[in-house]
């Protein structure tokens, strides 16, 4: 359903001030059970006033479209850079538009990567082939990298969208508990 | 229900005149919760007059406005936010003197002045 959401086509109006609407939390995670949207507006510098009145017409729309409670909030770069804004590094690195259904980083020139480090030192021989089998699949069944998408960047270090990262860390975990997340940017696409 | 209206309205005012002391002195989290809070009071007032009840959760007060008022529903709705955020994050100015508006404009609803 996660993913249902974030890769919706939505029929959204918004002015020229609107530089992006992005989804973020727990709408972004696939699998997961969703009691709720969380929706960021970014806007271009404009008064507050016109920001939350802009957002309310958006809500709106938002609103017609799924029937789930909605909390959106306005921020223009500066209140979204601001220290305060505690939600900034979850938006940023996890955000997916809600007008292109890119990630909300592309904004700012940056793609996100989630890496997962694993180590199958440890494992006994039938393990290491379950979690080989895991990732690249058996007899026909797609593994995590495939039907998921992720990439083997290099011996025990795989790379996937920050969005199945979740799905391949719970799934990766039944079989070894050696596993470290790294979460990063890279410029451009 | 006069009694509650008088609570509602003392409360609303109350609000109303800490916040503006909180902004005048630069205390801007304290503002924009008061200011809500006054916008809270001064709509559940509108609604008690407009009804002869008032909402007891927040929930209600939503459901409330939807049905009655749209103009009320949609300045706490799209404030409510804020007051939510407001013990974790920093308030602004700006925001306070937002909220500030919102109160007075469902004041002028009911022709109260603030």
């Amino acid at each position: 359903m996660m993913q249902e959401l974030w890769q919706k086509k939505w029929k959204l109006k918004y002015s020229q001030d609107v530089i992006d609407i992005a989804l973020f939390g727990s709408a972004i995670f696939g699998g997961e059970k969703i009691n709720d949207i969380d929706v960021i507006v970014l806007f271009k510098k404009i008064a507050l006033k016109d920001q939350l009145h802009q957002t309310q017409e958006i809500k709106k729309q938002i609103q017609e479209q799924v029937s789930l409670p909605i909390h959106v909030k306005p921020f223009d770069m500066e209140s979204f850079f601001d220290e305060g804004n505690f939600a900034q590094g979850g938006i940023l690195f996890y955000g997916k538009s809600m007008i292109n259904r890119k990630d909300f980083s592309e904004n700012f020139g940056l793609t996100p990567k989630s890496r997962i480090r694993y180590a199958l030192d440890s494992l006994k021989k039938k393990d290491k082939v379950k979690f080989n089998y895991l990732l690249s699949g058996k007899q026909g069944h797609y593994g995590l990298l495939r039907k998921y998408g992720g990439e083997l960047v290099a011996p025990g270090i795989i790379e996937t969208m920050p969005e199945n990262e979740k799905i391949f860390v719970e799934q990766m975990k039944r079989i070894t508990k050696d596993i470290i997340v790294e979460r990063g940017f890279v410029l451009g696409s | 229900m006069k009694e509650k209206e008088q609570i509602l309205l003392e409360s609303a005012k109350e609000y109303y005149k800490s916040a503006e002391t909180s902004l005048k002195n630069s205390q801007y989290n304290s503002a924009v919760v008061l200011f809500f809070k006054s916008l809270i009071a001064f709509s559940d007032l509108y609604l008690l007059r407009k009804t002869g009840e008032s909402p007891s959760s927040h929930n209600a007060r939503f459901r409330m406005l939807q049905e009655i008022t749209l103009e009320v529903y949609n300045l706490v709705d799209k404030d409510f936010p804020f007051y939510q955020d407001s013990y974790v994050q920093r308030m602004s100015k700006e925001l306070a003197e937002v909220i500030k508006d919102d109160a007075r404009t469902v004041a002028k609803k009911m022709e109260i002045e603030v």
